[in-house]
């Protein structure tokens, strides 16, 4: 009999009982169990098939006024029953911190109800002949290139779940599936280079993961638009950014917007709250309740409920991520300690209309390397695209950087697409930005 | 699985630890040497000690796994207990300690590869994953061996005094306490200081179909120090850390002077810093950490993973003069106590010294053993994991340039206008296009030939196969970096090290802005 959600409650409740018997005021336990499975395929053979379990045990000790976390796969009971109060003992060794509390029960009280649906029964019982087949299907498709060298193609699937308890009343737990269906093709192109493109498309349900002769097409295409290639302009002009791409550029502009970062004094948002932070075209809205979504949830990591939080509304700061011990140290209430689901609503154009109103500039479809100053917001990335020509994407660019500061970038923001990408946590529309600075080859 | 293939290196933002003195290229030792013994009988009691298992139950594993057949099947036994701090406004904010253990099965025929886990070290739970894996294989059994042979380590190249689940962290925090008080002093306008800390205690055992059974135990340990800086109403932070496979021996207040210095000096000339002109201009790119120009623009091309497929961009380049004759490109699983050191890889074939490229010609992909098999010649030792869930690849380890016949001071006078490159946060490749990037967090510019003014926050990007070519002059000031790098590659990340001369690439796109 295969382990279920009342085998990890019980396997959570019982850590936390052995905690607080070891001398621990607080605990919190969360028991997870996940199974994959990933078969792989390149060119007309079958590469790669892998299946496993997985198991563990996470705490949170709250031990005299000082904290610690732990975790192991090492589930035997004896090893846990040494592992715990090990644990408890190690918690004594440290300071005292009087910013670290258990989350309090008004925190995780009335946690919402809505139905998310993150279980897809259809992704339980996918079959090892499916697998192949979807394979050969997106092989055989994503091959179908004069210049081909080799295509890899994969399927994918997970099923996860956990339950969590403390020492203060907390119960929950969470289950939910996923799919991936994709692969990556090179091709042979001028000269040494060989051009690469990839495509996966994924859901936690198996009926929204697009035919699969279409997906293997679509990251065949990703490779053949970057045949006759060349090295992109210096300019300062506008940048239109695919949806696929568009996710990074949101991600580094959130990454700071939490506690943490604002404790450390590592955000470039830190005294920005009620004000503008982006051009009224950008709303960005945490969403935990999204049916159906890779991160939708009831609760957080430590809890608290669930709710929409607008993080930028019409391009003004409302909302950062605060946990509740950063949060103390700041003096904010907490919201929740980490982003789910992000979508940006208010688009009314898809990229094709959009770059039809840019007529000229860079189309972006995907980064290259670049990192960003979390505390000042300067960036430079590497990418790849399209020059816009006569409003559309015309000759295959790379080997460029753009560089600047992401508050002035995002004051730059002109519209944002009505077509968010659907395989990610990041809902991600098309972006159009104004005077960008380009660097490539020489004027 | 991974969404995006792409390869990529960073500084890994999660927990971190320790410190190494500058280490010159021509001062690395090779670690203890000891002899080979081949074939010893593996001590009844290793498998207890280590696993809690018993040599019988491995046997079974093997057998289940090579029941349908095999060219190469093993257990990868694994023990990893990682301890983490995070240290943060004058106190301990957060102490972690994360035990992961189990067993990995791989079943190999030909390119195709069969692969299950269990975190279950029972004879049961690793015959169930043994099946799963040999499922992957279609032809008759092979003979399991009658016993498992212990192959000594051909070399010890990460000794330490103390393992580190014999340290306490009563020994950690004082150290702690120390690094976060010497930054603060080093400048009034220091505002905050947060440590990163973490040490791993490794245990590897490998059981082949073969009979040979080998051991490693791995120590990794290191200290990452951010730093935010207030002047004048601005803000900068900047990080920098060390890293080594070694014991808490080896932190003294020589260590941890050098990495608050390199954090505080980081941050401070970013309040004077700015950016270059955008578009193509010569690189110099300082010794040391610029290393990771070699991990971009040729390691991973010349892993023979993605050659075996015909998908890198130098699939076809072997024995060509890629570059001038002074270049000399090596990776190296042997030097002592760094980062990227492997006694042996992780299908127990021994760390070695591998020339990828010799006088400016290419010499030698790095190799697993399923490539070393495609193409006929003898593993590189650079087959390598994550952990026991994942499949093994060809890898870097240490990667690093021989000096060349120039000077630091010759090498930026010859430039004219350009710039030059001193630390970084993070570098991509795409390994069929050739085109790679890494980003320099601090540099200088170039003017006439003298450095004028600081740069900062500028991405780099460049085709391989055409920087090699471009790379014209190298100095006689070869050292590897100190701090401690992650590469990520198919979803799995390892730790690396590199280091190089200061050399001038005659052309590369930089970031920067244009008035």
């Amino acid at each position: 009999m295969p382990e279920g959600l009342e085998d990890l409650r019980a396997r959570a409740a019982e850590a936390v009982e052995l905690a607080t018997r070891a001398g621990a005021q607080d605990a919190w336990g969360t028991a997870s169990k996940e199974r994959s499975v990933e078969v792989e395929y390149r060119d007309d053979i079958l590469e790669k098939v892998q299946e496993s379990t997985t198991r563990g045990l996470s705490l949170r000790l709250w031990v005299d006024g000082r904290y610690s976390t732990h975790r192991t796969t090492d589930l035997r009971p004896a090893s846990l029953r040494s592992f715990i109060p090990e644990a408890v003992a190690l918690t004594r060794a440290l300071e005292e911190d009087r910013f670290r509390h258990i989350t309090p029960p008004e925190l995780y009280a009335e946690r919402p109800t809505d139905a998310l649906d993150l279980v897809s029964g259809a992704v339980q019982r996918v079959t090892p002949e499916q697998r192949i087949d979807w394979c050969q299907e997106m092989v055989e498709a994503a091959r179908a290139h004069e210049r081909i060298i080799s295509a890899t193609v994969g399927v994918s699937t997970r099923e996860g779940m956990f339950a969590a308890a403390s020492s203060n009343g907390f119960s929950g737990d969470r289950e939910s599936t996923s799919v991936w269906c994709g692969g990556e093709v090179t091709l042979r192109g001028e000269g040494e280079r060989r051009p690469e493109g990839y495509h996966w498309a994924g859901s936690t349900h198996l009926e929204e993961v697009p035919g699969r002769a279409a997906i293997g097409a679509r990251a065949l295409a990703q490779a053949a638009r970057r045949l006759g290639s060349t090295k992109g302009p210096t300019a300062r002009t506008t940048m239109v950014v695919e949806p696929r791409a568009a996710g990074h550029l949101l991600r580094r502009l959130i990454g700071p917007a939490n506690a943490g970062s604002f404790s450390q004094e590592r955000s470039f948002f830190l005294g920005k709250l009620g004000e503008a932070v982006a051009s009224d075209e950008l709303t960005l809205i945490d969403d935990p309740l999204m049916a159906r979504g890779f991160a939708s949830r009831h609760f957080d990591g430590e809890g608290i409920r669930s709710r929409r939080l607008p993080l930028v509304e019409a391009g003004v700061l409302r909302n950062i991520y605060v946990d509740t011990y950063h949060g103390r140290k700041i003096d904010m209430a907490p919201t929740t300690g980490s982003r789910s689901n992000l979508s940006v609503p208010g688009g009314t154009k898809d990229l094709a209309e959009l770059l039809a109103d840019a007529e000229r500039g860079i189309l972006v479809t995907s980064w290259l390397g670049g990192n960003a100053d979390t505390t000042t917001g300067d960036f430079s990335f590497g990418l790849r695209g399209h020059l816009i020509e006569n409003g559309e994407a015309g000759a295959p660019v790379g080997e460029m950087n753009v560089t600047g500061n992401l508050l002035t970038l995002f004051s730059q923001l002109v519209a944002v697409g009505n077509d968010p990408w659907p395989y990610s946590t990041v809902r991600a529309p098309t972006l159009v930005f104004e005077d960008v600075q380009f660097s490539g080859a020489a004027a | 699985m991974t969404i995006s293939r792409r390869r990529f290196l960073h500084h890994t933002a999660a927990g971190s630890a320790v410190l190494s003195m500058p280490t010159f290229l021509q001062a690395c030792g090779h670690g203890t040497q000891q002899r080979v013994v081949t074939g010893a009988p593996a001590g009844a009691n290793v498998f207890a000690e280590w696993f809690g298992i018993g040599q019988e139950d491995v046997k079974a594993g093997l057998a289940a796994l090579t029941r349908h057949g095999a060219d190469q099947a093993e257990l990868y036994f694994q023990h990893r207990r990682t301890s983490s701090i995070v240290f943060q406004d004058g106190i301990v904010a957060r102490a972690s300690t994360n035990i992961d253990q189990g067993v990995g099965l791989r079943c190999v025929v030909g390119d195709q590869t069969g692969y299950a886990f269990t975190e279950e070290l029972t004879r049961d739970a690793m015959e169930a994953a043994a099946h799963t894996a040999a499922s992957i294989a279609r032809g008759s059994a092979v003979v399991a061996p009658e016993e498992l042979r212990r192959q000594e380590l051909a070399g010890q190249h990460y000794r330490v005094e103390v393992p580190w689940r014999d340290v306490g962290i009563d020994r950690k925090l004082p150290i702690l306490r120390r690094a976060a008080a010497m930054a603060r002093r080093r400048d009034p306008a220091i505002s905050k200081v947060e440590l990163w800390w973490n040490d791993v205690d490794e245990r590897v055992m490998i059981a082949d179909m073969h009979g040979r059974l080998v051991l490693d135990e791995r120590p990794m340990a290191r200290l990452y120090v951010n730093v935010t800086a207030e002047k004048d109403g601005q803000r900068n932070s900047n990080t920098a850390n060390i890293a080594a496979r070694r014991g808490i021996e080896w932190i003294g207040d020589e260590e941890l002077e050098q990495v608050t210095r390199q954090a505080v000096e980081r941050t401070m000339v970013l309040f004077e810093a700015g950016r270059p002109p955008a578009g193509e201009m010569p690189v110099v790119l300082a010794s040391g950490p610029s290393g990771i120009l070699l991990h971009e623009a040729i390691g991973h091309g010349m892993e023979a993973d993605f050659n075996r497929k015909g998908t890198s961009i130098y699939a076809e380049m072997i024995g060509e003069k890629v570059a001038e004759d002074f270049v000399t490109i090596v990776d190296d699983g042997t030097l002592a106590h760094e980062r990227g050191a492997l006694n042996v890889d992780d299908e127990g074939n021994p760390g070695q010294r591998t020339v990828l490229g010799e006088g400016g010609q290419l010499r030698s992909y790095m190799h697993d053993a399923i490539s070393a098999r495609h193409y006929g010649v003898a593993p590189t030792g650079s087959g390598r994991r994550q952990s026991f869930r994942h499949v093994v690849m060809p890898r870097m380890r240490c990667t690093f340039m021989e000096d060349g016949p120039h000077s630091r001071e010759e090498i930026i006078a010859a430039v004219g206008n350009g710039i030059l490159a001193e630390t970084f946060t993070n570098g991509q490749v795409q390994i069929g296009a050739g085109d790679y990037t890494f980003y320099i967090k601090n540099g200088w510019l170039i003017e006439g030939g003298r450095l004028t003014r600081p740069i900062k926050d500028i991405n780099i990007i460049g085709n391989g196969p055409e920087t090699l070519r471009r790379i014209t002059m190298a100095a006689d000031d070869g050292r590897l970096d100190t701090g401690g790098w992650t590469c990520g590659k198919n979803g799995q990340t390892v730790p690396v090290s590199q280091g190089i001369p200061t050399v001038l690439v005659s052309q590369l796109t930089v970031g920067g802005e244009n008035a």
